[in-house]
């Protein structure tokens, strides 16, 4: 082997490495997949079918499967919806791409999924306080503020996604989890965690 | 305006199967719903249910659902549905709404019940299935 090939076959080798010293890590965490990025509906679909063949897999009962799959359907559309980092062309069809991150993993017989994605600093205060909310909500008040939401005119800039909130409150077993945290003076970025 | 007499799609992996026939009064929704754009896939079917409940394209209506699955932006488009087949009914017309899900089906089984507070005056029935 010359010189510059044996330098390269090094640099292969702690690439493999640092790469299955990260995937060991992920699976650690009890990470079945997680995507950072451009997110589209396609993706979307694609993530969803993974996720719902691996988790049936796993003999997990169909009330769970469909819960998880649920959760991560509104999360990964709120992400579509509502990431304040996106790009929008008018191609044909036309380009809708939205970055964030979605994991999904499992911990202690239980499911999680969180989402990560920037939103703007002035919708954060919103957020926090409708997620504060549902946070206080037993599964009958969320049921009823479920309904209650359904009846209304959707709020203005909200697309819809409060009810998805309280959908993922719902399908969730215990209170789903949140934080901000500010990355400049125009955003801040939001991570949702709801375990089933 | 020329009437539209039915509105059919074949199920796909996020949309559900649909069967409009505006001038027999059956509609029926069935299967997964979590469409991209759910404005898009429902408006034209809410815009024909509302067109021929007002035109009483038909003496009697049955709308049957039976999903498997849907989102909630699926379900504000159910619920925009509802309330057309409810004010119908509150007008006179003979309207039997028919909520059919699998009788393990726990969520479909809840949805179905908040859905059916809504209705005074149409006939709203729980149909489980085996």
């Amino acid at each position: 082997m010359s010189e510059t090939a044996e330098a390269r076959a090094d640099a292969s080798a702690l690439i493999a490495e640092e790469v299955l010293g990260f995937q060991r890590n992920m699976t650690r965490r009890g990470i079945i997949f997680s995507f950072t990025g451009y997110i589209s509906e396609g993706i979307l679909k694609a993530l969803g079918d993974a996720l719902r063949q691996k988790i049936r897999l796993e003999s997990t009962d169909t009330k769970t499967v469909n819960r998880v799959f649920s959760v991560f359907v509104e999360q990964v559309q709120n992400i579509i919806r509502y990431s304040a980092e996106r790009i929008e062309h008018d191609a044909e069809p036309p380009v809708e791409l939205s970055s964030g991150m979605i994991t999904v993993g499992s911990e202690n017989g239980q499911f999680f999924v969180i989402c990560g994605n920037v939103i703007g600093r002035k919708d954060a205060d919103t957020l926090a306080a409708r997620l504060r909310e549902l946070a206080g909500m037993d599964s009958d008040e969320l049921r009823r503020f479920y309904k209650e939401k359904l009846r209304e005119p959707p709020d203005e800039g909200s697309k819809g996604g409060s009810i998805g909130l309280i959908e993922i409150a719902r399908r969730a077993s215990e209170p789903i989890q949140f934080d901000f945290q500010h990355i400049s003076d125009a955003h801040s970025y939001f991570v949702l965690k709801a375990y089933i | 305006m020329a009437v539209v007499e039915t509105i059919e799609h074949e199920a796909t992996d996020r949309t559900p199967a649909v069967e409009f026939d505006f001038s027999a009064g059956k509609y029926r929704l069935s299967g997964e719903s979590y469409p991209e754009d759910a404005a898009n896939f429902y408006g034209p079917l809410t815009q024909g249910l509302r067109q021929a409940i007002e035109d009483r394209a038909s003496d009697e209506v049955e709308f049957t659902v039976e999903m498997i699955y849907f989102n909630s932006s699926t379900a504000k488009a159910l619920m925009n549905m509802f309330q057309i087949l409810e004010d119908g009914a509150e007008a006179g017309l003979k309207v039997r709404i028919n909520w059919c899900y699998h009788e393990d089906d726990e969520t479909m089984e809840e949805f179905g019940e908040d859905f059916s507070e809504d209705f005074e005056h149409a006939d709203y029935r729980m149909c489980p299935l085996t």
